[in-house]
């Protein structure tokens, strides 16, 4: 799976291509994890491009939620597709997970 | 008239599920919203099977089954591994999900979101997991 990744001055975008199934989500885990290691905690993750999301998918972000706060980090979505969204929004994941509106200036979320 | 797709249990082969899955409902009038959550149940019953039952062993197959009987769409995943008790499943909750830092546990809520009925049959050397989504109200379940 592609994931761009792009440094702004507080925090850092990444941006997957593709889809997010139990096949491919675990390089998007592997970058998430990677970051944190390397003290990058406030990660922003554009979904423009993610065409499908599964649970392992959602796992993905439900599973660094935790570290990230113990941490002072932050994790941010945006722009998900309409299916993606109702994913999250079938188990009310919406309201752990932040997600911003659209057109959002994401850095004020950090 | 029944569609079938048999697979191995790689999961490079869930996307194969998806688009079957996709087209077999077009073939069925069913599209939209009601379209994604079906696939999405599918491919988590799927995914399931293949990793937990089958450990993403290339040399054992899965089959997907898709039909429609009057207003509920159903899709059958017959699996010879051992059976999930995918019906009697306590779904996790998400706070111990955060908890607990862990990846998996959200499939299961899912496919029970998203279907209606859902049962296993043993059969004499396989399971069928059947799931149920009633797409015409005017059917009743």
């Amino acid at each position: 799976m592609e994931i761009r990744e792009q440094i702004h001055e507080n925090f850092i975008t990444l941006s997957p291509v593709g889809e997010l199934d139990a096949n491919s989500s675990i390089h998007l885990d592997e970058k998430i994890s990677s970051m944190i290691q390397n003290g990058k905690i406030n990660i922003h993750v554009d979904c423009r491009d993610v065409s499908y999301m599964s649970s392992a998918g959602l796992g993905v972000f439900i599973s660094h939620l935790d570290e990230l706060s113990a941490k002072s980090g932050k994790l941010v979505l945006s722009d998900l597709n309409p299916g993606v969204f109702d994913v999250f929004d079938l188990l009310g994941l919406n309201q752990l997970v932040t997600i911003a509106d659209k057109g959002d200036d994401i850095g004020k979320y950090f | 008239m029944k569609a079938y797709l048999r697979v191995r249990c790689n999961k490079e082969y869930l996307a194969t599920i998806r688009e079957f899955v996709k087209d077999r409902l077009v073939d069925l009038k069913v599209t939209g919203k009601v379209s994604s959550q079906i696939v999405l149940a599918v491919d988590e019953a799927c995914a399931n099977c293949m990793i937990h039952q089958h450990q993403c062993d290339n040399h054992s197959t899965i089959e997907v089954a898709i039909y429609r009987d009057k207003g509920t769409l159903y899709t059958e995943i017959t699996d010879t591994g051992k059976a999930f008790p995918i019906d009697e499943y306590e779904p996790k909750q998400l706070d111990d999900i955060v908890r607990d830092r862990t990846k998996g546990g959200l499939g299961i809520n899912l496919i029970r979101k998203i279907m209606d009925e859902i049962q296993i049959e043993e059969k004499r050397d396989c399971f069928v997991y059947r799931l149920g989504k009633r797409i015409d109200p005017n059917y009743p379940l």
